[in-house]
């Protein structure tokens, strides 16, 4: 009897047609997600340079004025 | 390095089960930041900023890393390869950005928790620990986890160029 986990598994084996494609670039579904990606990293870096965000940015350390909303503690 | 059927299964459901965590912790830090931004109760939003602080050193960093190391053994010792398939480059660019963006917002998660935690004032400021920030940061995290989840669903086609020089035999396996 042949051992089941012998038999290729297809969640994880690479397709014969994904492996033998004939070269045509890069696929439009990749093209759209570098725009993507390259927009949202052009983002952060504004974001960034504009002190609005980043490491650091949230405790304080840059000189966070205090919130005038100061609200009794109950406990 | 081809691994054999039965560590590869071992490896794929380590993978899995570390990739679905990852997304379902996220989708409950999110829960927790949302009430966290919109809670009128002070005691509510101390225990939420507590509760994210802890759910990442103990849940979130831990499925992240071990979904990266993971994927990385999964995409090296299967025939995917890890730079072969624009699918798995870009999830693995993808994990990386997400784990890094996550290990340095434990910092501000840290500062929250503490100030929440600051039981030696009698006065929390409650606009200084409600903040959109987590918000936005787990439901970025949601959507990067779930395009992943996409392309390792449908793993659309697309070699590399390396991937084509495999391909074409120029490397040797």
């Amino acid at each position: 009897m042949a051992d089941p986990s012998a038999t290729p598994d297809p969640a994880d084996a690479v397709p014969r047609s994904a492996d033998r494609e004939p070269h045509t670039g890069t696929p439009r579904w990749v093209k759209v997600f570098a725009v993507v990606g390259a927009l949202l990293i052009l983002l952060l870096v504004v974001m960034l340079l504009a002190g609005g965000h980043g490491p650091g940015r949230h405790t304080g350390s840059r000189g966070d004025a205090p919130s005038s909303a100061v609200i009794e503690h109950s406990a | 390095m081809a691994m054999p059927p039965r560590l590869r299964k071992l490896a794929l459901t380590a993978h899995v089960a570390s990739s679905v965590g990852w997304l379902g912790a996220v989708a409950a830090f999110l829960a927790l930041s949302i009430v966290g931004l919109a809670s009128n109760d002070p005691q509510a939003v101390r225990a939420v900023y507590v509760a994210m602080d802890v759910s990442v050193w103990y849940v979130l960093l831990p499925f992240s890393v071990a979904s990266l190391l993971t994927g990385l053994v999964q995409s090296l010792g299967t025939s995917w390869g890890l730079l072969r398939h624009y699918w798995v480059v870009i999830k693995l660019v993808m994990t990386v950005f997400a784990t890094v963006v996550l290990m340095l917002y434990t910092e501000t998660l840290a500062y929250l928790a503490h100030r929440a935690n600051d039981t030696s004032s009698l006065t929390v400021d409650v606009d200084d620990l409600t903040r959109a920030s987590p918000v936005l940061h787990a439901g970025a995290a949601l959507v990067l986890l779930v395009v992943a989840t996409t392309l390792s669903v449908y793993k659309p086609r697309g070699l590399t160029r390396y991937g084509r020089r495999k391909q074409h035999g120029v490397l040797q396996p």
